[in-house]
Protein backbone atom coordinates (compact mmCIF):
# COMPACT_ATOMS: atom_id res chain seq x y z
CA UNK A 1 0.00 0.00 0.00
CA UNK A 2 1.16 3.67 -0.59
CA UNK A 3 2.14 5.35 2.34
CA UNK A 4 1.15 8.94 1.94
CA UNK A 5 3.45 11.86 3.66
CA UNK A 6 1.13 14.38 5.19
CA UNK A 7 2.59 18.30 5.40
CA UNK A 8 0.25 19.86 7.87
CA UNK A 9 -1.54 23.34 7.76
CA UNK A 10 1.50 25.85 7.52
CA UNK A 11 1.31 29.78 6.64
CA UNK A 12 4.18 30.81 3.75
CA UNK A 13 5.11 33.33 1.22
CA UNK A 14 3.46 33.27 -2.44
CA UNK A 15 7.21 32.21 -3.57
CA UNK A 16 7.63 29.68 -1.00
CA UNK A 17 4.29 27.79 -1.25
CA UNK A 18 4.69 27.41 -5.66
CA UNK A 19 8.39 26.65 -5.08
CA UNK A 20 7.67 24.22 -2.00
CA UNK A 21 4.78 22.27 -4.55
CA UNK A 22 7.51 21.76 -7.50
CA UNK A 23 10.30 20.97 -5.41
CA UNK A 24 8.37 18.04 -3.41
CA UNK A 25 7.30 17.24 -7.29
CA UNK A 26 11.61 16.76 -8.07
CA UNK A 27 12.02 14.78 -5.17
CA UNK A 28 9.18 12.47 -5.64
CA UNK A 29 10.93 11.74 -9.04
CA UNK A 30 14.09 11.06 -7.57
CA UNK A 31 12.64 8.99 -4.90
CA UNK A 32 13.79 10.95 -2.24
CA UNK A 33 10.21 11.64 -0.69
CA UNK A 34 6.83 10.31 -0.98
CA UNK A 35 3.54 10.63 -2.76
CA UNK A 36 2.54 14.18 -0.72
CA UNK A 37 -0.62 15.49 0.68
CA UNK A 38 -0.04 19.04 2.02
CA UNK A 39 -2.45 22.13 3.05
CA UNK A 40 -1.34 25.72 3.18
CA UNK A 41 -2.20 29.23 3.71
CA UNK A 42 -1.01 32.35 1.73
CA UNK A 43 1.08 34.81 4.30
CA UNK A 44 0.67 37.68 3.42
CA UNK A 45 -2.40 37.33 0.60
CA UNK A 46 -1.05 36.67 -2.56
CA UNK A 47 -2.80 36.60 -6.31
CA UNK A 48 -1.84 33.61 -8.61
CA UNK A 49 -2.39 33.50 -12.37
CA UNK A 50 -2.21 30.81 -14.33
CA UNK A 51 1.01 29.48 -16.19
CA UNK A 52 -0.92 31.04 -19.62
CA UNK A 53 -2.01 33.94 -18.50
CA UNK A 54 -0.78 37.98 -18.95
CA UNK A 55 -0.06 38.87 -15.89
CA UNK A 56 -0.30 42.93 -16.82
CA UNK A 57 -3.53 41.78 -18.08
CA UNK A 58 -5.04 39.86 -15.14
CA UNK A 59 -3.65 41.71 -12.02
CA UNK A 60 -3.61 45.48 -11.29
CA UNK A 61 -0.08 44.74 -10.12
CA UNK A 62 0.62 48.87 -9.09
CA UNK A 63 -2.75 47.74 -6.10
CA UNK A 64 -0.74 44.58 -5.09
CA UNK A 65 2.07 46.46 -4.27
CA UNK A 66 0.26 48.94 -2.54
CA UNK A 67 -1.71 46.64 -0.42
CA UNK A 68 1.24 44.43 0.16
CA UNK A 69 -0.59 41.54 -1.75
CA UNK A 70 2.06 38.96 -3.61
CA UNK A 71 1.55 38.42 -6.99
CA UNK A 72 3.32 34.78 -8.81
CA UNK A 73 2.86 33.09 -12.09
CA UNK A 74 1.65 29.20 -11.02
CA UNK A 75 2.95 26.06 -12.78
CA UNK A 76 -0.19 25.16 -13.45
CA UNK A 77 -2.74 26.14 -15.90
CA UNK A 78 -6.23 27.23 -14.70
CA UNK A 79 -7.45 31.66 -14.08
CA UNK A 80 -6.01 34.34 -11.68
CA UNK A 81 -7.05 33.28 -8.12
CA UNK A 82 -7.05 35.97 -4.93
CA UNK A 83 -5.55 33.65 -2.09
CA UNK A 84 -7.00 35.75 1.38
CA UNK A 85 -4.78 35.12 4.24
CA UNK A 86 -7.86 34.17 6.41
CA UNK A 87 -10.21 33.66 3.64
CA UNK A 88 -9.45 30.37 2.30
CA UNK A 89 -7.30 27.17 2.62
CA UNK A 90 -5.09 25.07 -0.32
CA UNK A 91 -4.20 21.69 -0.52
CA UNK A 92 -1.74 20.21 -2.81
CA UNK A 93 -1.43 16.70 -3.99
CA UNK A 94 2.29 15.95 -5.42
CA UNK A 95 2.23 11.86 -6.82
CA UNK A 96 3.24 9.92 -9.54
CA UNK A 97 1.27 9.75 -12.35
CA UNK A 98 0.35 6.19 -11.96
CA UNK A 99 -1.67 6.72 -8.82
CA UNK A 100 -4.50 8.08 -10.46
CA UNK A 101 -6.52 7.72 -13.53
CA UNK A 102 -4.42 8.68 -16.94
CA UNK A 103 -7.32 11.07 -18.00
CA UNK A 104 -7.07 14.24 -16.83
CA UNK A 105 -10.72 14.80 -16.25
CA UNK A 106 -10.99 11.39 -13.88
CA UNK A 107 -7.81 12.24 -12.10
CA UNK A 108 -9.11 16.35 -11.72
CA UNK A 109 -12.66 14.24 -10.48
CA UNK A 110 -10.75 11.44 -8.23
CA UNK A 111 -8.90 14.46 -6.42
CA UNK A 112 -11.47 16.74 -6.53
CA UNK A 113 -13.71 13.88 -4.84
CA UNK A 114 -11.74 14.28 -1.63
CA UNK A 115 -12.78 17.74 -1.47
CA UNK A 116 -16.30 17.11 -2.05
CA UNK A 117 -16.42 14.02 0.48
CA UNK A 118 -15.16 17.27 2.94
CA UNK A 119 -17.53 19.72 2.33
CA UNK A 120 -20.44 17.28 2.13
CA UNK A 121 -18.82 15.88 5.57
CA UNK A 122 -19.89 19.02 6.59
CA UNK A 123 -23.36 18.98 5.12
CA UNK A 124 -22.84 20.73 2.16
CA UNK A 125 -24.50 19.61 -1.10
CA UNK A 126 -20.91 19.49 -3.19
CA UNK A 127 -20.40 18.32 -6.55
CA UNK A 128 -17.35 18.42 -9.03
CA UNK A 129 -18.11 20.22 -11.84
CA UNK A 130 -15.61 19.50 -14.71
CA UNK A 131 -13.26 20.94 -15.74
CA UNK A 132 -11.97 21.60 -12.41
CA UNK A 133 -14.59 23.03 -10.32
CA UNK A 134 -16.20 22.41 -6.87
CA UNK A 135 -19.59 23.72 -6.48
CA UNK A 136 -22.06 24.02 -4.06
CA UNK A 137 -25.59 24.48 -4.82
CA UNK A 138 -24.67 25.65 -8.42
CA UNK A 139 -21.69 28.00 -6.94
CA UNK A 140 -18.41 28.02 -7.61
CA UNK A 141 -16.53 26.95 -4.02
CA UNK A 142 -13.07 25.35 -5.10
CA UNK A 143 -11.24 26.19 -7.94
CA UNK A 144 -8.07 23.54 -8.66
CA UNK A 145 -5.15 22.82 -11.58
CA UNK A 146 -3.62 20.20 -12.27
CA UNK A 147 0.14 19.93 -13.62
CA UNK A 148 2.10 16.79 -14.85
CA UNK A 149 5.35 16.53 -15.28
CA UNK A 150 7.97 13.62 -15.90
CA UNK A 151 5.73 11.46 -14.89
CA UNK A 152 4.45 13.56 -11.32
CA UNK A 153 1.07 14.58 -10.38
CA UNK A 154 0.54 18.12 -9.08
CA UNK A 155 -2.62 18.95 -8.09
CA UNK A 156 -3.42 22.21 -5.84
CA UNK A 157 -6.37 24.14 -4.85
CA UNK A 158 -8.53 26.08 -3.29
CA UNK A 159 -11.46 26.30 -0.83
CA UNK A 160 -13.36 29.15 0.22
CA UNK A 161 -13.92 29.53 3.27
CA UNK A 162 -14.67 33.63 3.35
CA UNK A 163 -15.44 36.00 0.82
CA UNK A 164 -13.39 39.27 0.51
CA UNK A 165 -15.36 40.40 -2.79
CA UNK A 166 -13.79 43.97 -2.92
CA UNK A 167 -10.31 43.16 -1.72
CA UNK A 168 -10.84 40.23 -4.39
CA UNK A 169 -11.98 42.95 -6.87
CA UNK A 170 -9.41 45.23 -6.52
CA UNK A 171 -6.49 43.54 -7.40
CA UNK A 172 -8.24 41.27 -10.39
CA UNK A 173 -8.32 43.35 -13.34
CA UNK A 174 -11.89 41.98 -14.19
CA UNK A 175 -12.46 44.79 -12.07
CA UNK A 176 -11.79 47.60 -13.68
CA UNK A 177 -15.82 47.70 -13.81
CA UNK A 178 -16.45 45.58 -10.70
CA UNK A 179 -16.02 48.07 -8.15
CA UNK A 180 -19.46 48.60 -9.31
CA UNK A 181 -21.67 46.92 -7.42
CA UNK A 182 -23.59 45.18 -10.29
CA UNK A 183 -20.28 42.80 -10.68
CA UNK A 184 -20.22 42.20 -7.24
CA UNK A 185 -23.67 41.13 -7.04
CA UNK A 186 -22.92 39.31 -10.01
CA UNK A 187 -20.05 37.85 -8.63
CA UNK A 188 -21.95 36.40 -5.52
CA UNK A 189 -24.24 34.71 -7.65
CA UNK A 190 -21.32 32.92 -8.94
CA UNK A 191 -19.43 32.23 -6.24
CA UNK A 192 -19.94 30.99 -2.26
CA UNK A 193 -18.18 29.97 0.35
CA UNK A 194 -17.94 27.59 3.76
CA UNK A 195 -19.25 30.08 6.31
CA UNK A 196 -22.51 30.78 3.68
CA UNK A 197 -23.38 27.36 4.24
CA UNK A 198 -22.25 26.38 7.93
CA UNK A 199 -21.95 27.74 11.17
CA UNK A 200 -18.18 26.27 11.61
CA UNK A 201 -15.07 27.92 12.12
CA UNK A 202 -11.69 27.60 9.70
CA UNK A 203 -10.04 25.10 12.13
CA UNK A 204 -13.39 22.36 11.51
CA UNK A 205 -13.21 22.91 7.84
CA UNK A 206 -9.15 21.93 7.74
CA UNK A 207 -10.47 18.46 10.21
CA UNK A 208 -13.13 17.88 7.36
CA UNK A 209 -10.37 18.40 4.62
CA UNK A 210 -7.78 15.92 6.76
CA UNK A 211 -10.61 13.84 6.65
CA UNK A 212 -11.76 13.75 3.19
CA UNK A 213 -8.04 13.58 1.78
CA UNK A 214 -6.42 10.91 4.10
CA UNK A 215 -9.55 8.49 4.81
CA UNK A 216 -8.72 5.27 3.28
CA UNK A 217 -4.85 6.02 2.94
CA UNK A 218 -1.99 5.12 5.01
CA UNK A 219 -0.15 8.28 5.77
CA UNK A 220 2.87 9.55 7.92
CA UNK A 221 2.75 13.24 9.64
CA UNK A 222 5.82 14.49 8.11
CA UNK A 223 7.72 17.99 6.89
CA UNK A 224 10.32 19.56 4.27
CA UNK A 225 13.38 18.07 4.17
CA UNK A 226 16.41 19.76 4.04
CA UNK A 227 17.02 18.46 0.52
CA UNK A 228 13.49 20.00 -0.41
CA UNK A 229 14.19 23.41 1.56
CA UNK A 230 17.51 23.37 -0.22
CA UNK A 231 15.52 23.50 -3.89
CA UNK A 232 12.89 25.78 -2.46
CA UNK A 233 15.08 28.38 -1.88
CA UNK A 234 16.62 28.61 -5.29
CA UNK A 235 13.47 27.88 -7.22
CA UNK A 236 12.50 31.46 -5.20
CA UNK A 237 15.72 32.83 -5.97
CA UNK A 238 15.57 31.89 -10.02
CA UNK A 239 12.39 31.60 -10.58
CA UNK A 240 9.32 32.39 -8.55
CA UNK A 241 10.37 35.82 -7.46
CA UNK A 242 11.76 36.85 -10.99
CA UNK A 243 10.00 39.25 -13.32
CA UNK A 244 11.59 36.92 -16.24
CA UNK A 245 9.09 34.47 -15.00
CA UNK A 246 6.21 36.35 -13.37
CA UNK A 247 5.94 38.54 -16.57
CA UNK A 248 6.88 35.73 -19.23
CA UNK A 249 3.08 36.28 -20.86
CA UNK B 1 0.23 45.36 -37.70
CA UNK B 2 -1.21 43.97 -34.89
CA UNK B 3 -4.70 42.58 -33.55
CA UNK B 4 -6.08 40.39 -30.89
CA UNK B 5 -9.13 38.12 -30.45
CA UNK B 6 -10.42 36.78 -27.37
CA UNK B 7 -13.10 33.82 -27.15
CA UNK B 8 -14.78 31.86 -24.38
CA UNK B 9 -14.66 28.78 -25.81
CA UNK B 10 -18.23 26.76 -25.45
CA UNK B 11 -17.76 24.14 -22.55
CA UNK B 12 -13.86 25.33 -22.18
CA UNK B 13 -12.21 28.04 -20.64
CA UNK B 14 -11.46 31.73 -22.18
CA UNK B 15 -8.81 32.02 -24.74
CA UNK B 16 -6.99 35.48 -26.23
CA UNK B 17 -4.74 35.29 -29.18
CA UNK B 18 -2.30 38.36 -29.54
CA UNK B 19 -0.47 38.66 -32.69
CA UNK B 20 1.93 40.79 -35.06
CA UNK B 21 1.77 39.97 -38.74
CA UNK B 22 2.59 41.49 -42.16
CA UNK B 23 1.35 39.25 -45.08
CA UNK B 24 2.33 36.34 -42.48
CA UNK B 25 2.26 35.92 -38.64
CA UNK B 26 5.68 37.06 -37.39
CA UNK B 27 4.71 36.88 -33.98
CA UNK B 28 1.84 35.19 -31.61
CA UNK B 29 1.00 34.60 -27.80
CA UNK B 30 -2.11 31.96 -26.69
CA UNK B 31 -3.21 33.26 -23.37
CA UNK B 32 -5.68 31.89 -21.23
CA UNK B 33 -7.16 29.84 -18.40
CA UNK B 34 -7.09 26.73 -19.76
CA UNK B 35 -4.41 23.46 -19.78
CA UNK B 36 -1.96 22.06 -21.53
CA UNK B 37 -0.12 18.64 -21.03
CA UNK B 38 3.24 19.20 -20.32
CA UNK B 39 2.93 22.97 -19.99
CA UNK B 40 5.58 23.66 -21.98
CA UNK B 41 4.62 22.11 -24.80
CA UNK B 42 2.57 25.82 -25.78
CA UNK B 43 5.23 27.91 -27.04
CA UNK B 44 6.13 24.95 -29.64
CA UNK B 45 2.34 25.15 -30.47
CA UNK B 46 2.60 29.23 -30.60
CA UNK B 47 6.38 28.55 -32.94
CA UNK B 48 4.78 26.15 -36.01
CA UNK B 49 1.83 28.91 -36.09
CA UNK B 50 4.62 31.94 -36.56
CA UNK B 51 5.22 31.94 -40.34
CA UNK B 52 1.38 31.34 -41.14
CA UNK B 53 -0.12 33.10 -43.94
CA UNK B 54 -2.72 35.67 -42.81
CA UNK B 55 -4.51 34.22 -45.80
CA UNK B 56 -4.50 30.61 -44.57
CA UNK B 57 -8.16 29.39 -43.38
CA UNK B 58 -9.21 28.14 -40.18
CA UNK B 59 -9.05 24.69 -40.90
CA UNK B 60 -5.67 25.05 -42.18
CA UNK B 61 -4.42 26.69 -39.14
CA UNK B 62 -6.10 23.93 -37.08
CA UNK B 63 -4.69 20.93 -38.89
CA UNK B 64 -1.16 22.28 -38.08
CA UNK B 65 -2.29 22.69 -34.22
CA UNK B 66 -3.45 18.91 -34.41
CA UNK B 67 -0.59 17.41 -36.39
CA UNK B 68 2.04 19.28 -33.91
CA UNK B 69 0.11 18.08 -30.81
CA UNK B 70 -0.71 14.46 -32.01
CA UNK B 71 3.41 13.85 -32.81
CA UNK B 72 4.34 15.42 -29.54
CA UNK B 73 1.68 14.23 -27.30
CA UNK B 74 0.55 17.44 -26.21
CA UNK B 75 -3.18 17.36 -24.84
CA UNK B 76 -5.25 20.70 -24.70
CA UNK B 77 -8.07 20.91 -22.07
CA UNK B 78 -10.74 23.58 -22.36
CA UNK B 79 -9.67 24.73 -25.83
CA UNK B 80 -9.10 22.89 -28.96
CA UNK B 81 -6.97 22.96 -32.28
CA UNK B 82 -10.34 24.60 -33.63
CA UNK B 83 -10.94 27.19 -30.94
CA UNK B 84 -7.62 28.53 -31.31
CA UNK B 85 -7.46 28.67 -35.37
CA UNK B 86 -10.67 30.70 -34.88
CA UNK B 87 -9.13 32.86 -32.70
CA UNK B 88 -6.36 33.42 -34.61
CA UNK B 89 -8.10 34.33 -37.64
CA UNK B 90 -10.20 36.91 -35.52
CA UNK B 91 -6.91 38.11 -34.22
CA UNK B 92 -5.76 38.62 -37.86
CA UNK B 93 -8.83 40.42 -38.92
CA UNK B 94 -9.64 42.56 -35.63
CA UNK B 95 -9.16 46.44 -35.48
CA UNK B 96 -7.06 46.84 -32.51
CA UNK B 97 -4.10 48.59 -31.46
CA UNK B 98 -3.13 45.79 -28.87
CA UNK B 99 -1.19 43.01 -30.19
CA UNK B 100 1.60 41.13 -28.69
Amino acid sequence: MVVWRLIELEGHDAYFNMAADEAIGKEILERRARPTIRFYTWKPCAVSIGHFQSMRDEIDVEKCKELGIDYIRRKTGGGAVYHDEKGELTYSVIAPQELFPKGILESYKAICGWVVDALRALGMDANFAPINDIVVEGKKISGNAQSRSGGILLQHGTILYDLNLEKMFSVLKISKEKIADKMIKDARMRVTCVREHAAIDRGALYRALLDGFTNGKECEAGALSVGELRIIEELERTEYKTDSWNFMR
Amino acid sequence: MVGTAKQKVPGGKLLTVKLKYDDRIRELQILGDFFVFPEDALPEIERILVGTSIKADADEISTKIRDAAKSKGIELVGITPDSIAQTVKAAVESKTEEGV
